[in-house]
């Protein structure tokens, strides 16, 4: 092994403390991998067969979907519009998104809570639509705490693409629509996949936003998440490392694909 | 020459882009005119260009194009053709998409597309390469797929920034020779920009010189240097060492 811009005479005292700092950071993070592997693989055949991990799955990957899927049907247009030139009050939008993305999350469910409690909500329920305690509650809950994330990447991945290109595509007979889809959804699509990949695992996961709101109920709202938070009240443990693992399992198999996709978009390069 | 109907008209033209400054600009464009902008790198030669394709909206003045105020137009509703200096090729669509794109935007049939695409691509000499992606060509060919697909919709109005600055002499002129043998067929009028007085004064009818954003006067070619020009304008055409 070689290492870059070698000093003579051996590394330097940094370069040692540097080493050993990291490989202190890389234990500390890695063993958490290393106990929800070991531990939640000698849990996961007992629990994988319990009708209650299967539901727990089944619940969490399909509201993330739909979460994911309704997250970037608003992201996508807000983040076109943020980044349109000379657009006003772009500020206030963008303080907007900030803050709630920096709020706990738990502070988001409440408010969720308390909007979805008022008579608006109560109107949402008696139309065949309850929040509050309910499976719809979740998706609202992941879908809240993931939009402004999603609609920071999607102004990250849109401002990546040359603004030239957008005008010589209009100079061309393009309108706004045909040039979002035809030059800018292509030049960002590789962006964009990762985006929501990155924002599927996140909703997976949720977990503050979604105990607040609807709180969690065995064999009803119970997520992934809820499912270890169940588990481990209970002092079920290996219950709980089997769902670590699950959720463990389904974000690595998301940043496979999101690797393979990177994979793939690469190339039609002369010197690639 | 017979008098030539107006296309563009810059009328005390000033923009504000950063700390850079364009100013003072006034000169009109007829049809299927060519003219040219000297200036150094950094006089504003490609912001007057963006300009004139109406990207901004002017502090003072005003750019009217076909009568109309350019920045009021729909870009997609202007019929003007722009070749950036790096080409901005769609770098997701293959040669052949990226220059029957325009034809595409104006819901043309796939056969007009098919046919019109290979005319284009045998005038330019690029049948061969009409299935790469555009980060597989070489800048020559990038340069004739640029020209190709700006000029495919036959746009009244051709803008071009420095386009032979990446080439190399033989490649430049043999591009220039294509270019000014087509855009005598499709009446178009074109505005380059460049730094260099031989493509300057092979290729346009008449010259302006940019310097520090301000436009110092457009003469004939003919003129060029027998022209009163400002300090900075003469010192970019080297008329004080001659004298």
């Amino acid at each position: 092994m070689s290492w870059p811009n070698k000093p003579k005479g051996g590394p330097g005292l940094f370069f040692l403390c540097c080493l050993l700092l990291a490989l202190i950071t890389l234990v500390f993070v890695g063993g958490n991998l290393f106990i929800i592997i070991f531990r939640g693989l000698q849990s996961l055949p007992a629990s994988i067969r319990q009708a209650e991990t299967l539901f727990a799955v089944g619940l969490s990957v399909r509201s993330a979907c739909i979460s994911t899927l309704l997250c970037f049907l608003l992201a996508l247009p807000t983040a076109w519009l943020l980044t349109r030139p000379g657009l006003p009050l772009r500020g206030v939008a963008e303080v907007i998104l900030e803050l709630t993305m920096s709020l706990p999350y738990i502070v988001l469910g409440l408010s969720l809570l308390i909007l979805f409690s008022s008579p608006f909500g109560k109107s949402l329920k008696a139309a065949g639509f309850p929040v509050v305690f309910s499976r719809n509650g979740i998706i609202l809950a992941q879908l809240m705490v993931n939009l402004p994330f999603a609609i920071k990447l999607c102004v990250t991945a849109l401002r990546g693409v040359d603004d030239k290109l957008e005008k010589v595509a209009g100079l061309l007979g393009a309108s706004p629509g045909r040039r979002f889809f035809t030059v800018l959804l292509p030049c960002c699509r590789n962006a964009l996949i990762s985006a929501v990949i990155l924002v599927w695992a996140r909703a997976l996961g949720e977990f503050g936003a979604t105990l607040m709101l609807v709180g969690v109920t065995r064999m009803k709202t119970e997520t992934l998440p809820g499912s270890i938070f169940l588990n481990v009240s209970t002092n079920d443990l290996n219950a709980a490392l089997a769902s670590a693992f699950i959720l463990l399992l389904l974000t690595a198999v998301s940043l496979g694909v999101d690797a393979l996709f990177r994979h793939l978009g690469k190339g039609q390069s002369r010197y690639g | 020459m017979a008098e030539r109907e107006e296309l563009l008209r810059f009328e005390n033209f000033g923009l504000t882009r950063g700390a850079f400054q364009l100013r003072d600009i006034s000169f009109t464009l007829c049809r299927e005119e060519v003219l040219c902008f000297l200036g150094k790198t950094g006089a504003g030669k490609t912001l007057l260009l963006e300009s004139a394709a109406g990207f901004y909206s002017p502090d003072t003045g005003r750019v009217l194009y076909q009568g109309t105020e350019v920045s009021a137009i729909p870009l997609h509703r202007r019929n003007i053709g722009y070749l950036y200096q790096d080409y901005s090729l769609f770098p997701k669509m293959t040669v052949r998409a990226n220059i029957g794109y325009g034809l595409r935007m104006q819901r043309r049939s796939r056969e007009e597309i098919r046919a019109r695409v290979r005319e284009m691509a045998e005038w330019f000499e690029i049948g061969h390469i009409l299935d790469q992606h555009p980060g597989t060509l070489s800048g020559g060919e990038q340069q004739r797929v640029a020209l190709a697909r700006a000029l495919i919709t036959r746009p009244s109005l051709l803008l071009l920034d420095e386009p032979f600055s990446a080439l190399d002499p033989r490649t430049g002129r043999k591009i220039s020779d294509k270019l000014t043998e087509l855009r005598k067929e499709l009446h178009c009028a074109v505005i380059f920009v460049t730094h260099n007085f031989r493509e300057a004064e092979e290729l346009s009818e008449r010259i302006g010189i940019l310097a520090g954003g301000k436009l110092c006067g457009v003469v004939p070619k003919e003129e060029l240097y027998s022209s009163e020009w400002p300090p900075e304008a003469a010192a970019l055409l080297g008329i004080e060492e001659k004298t």
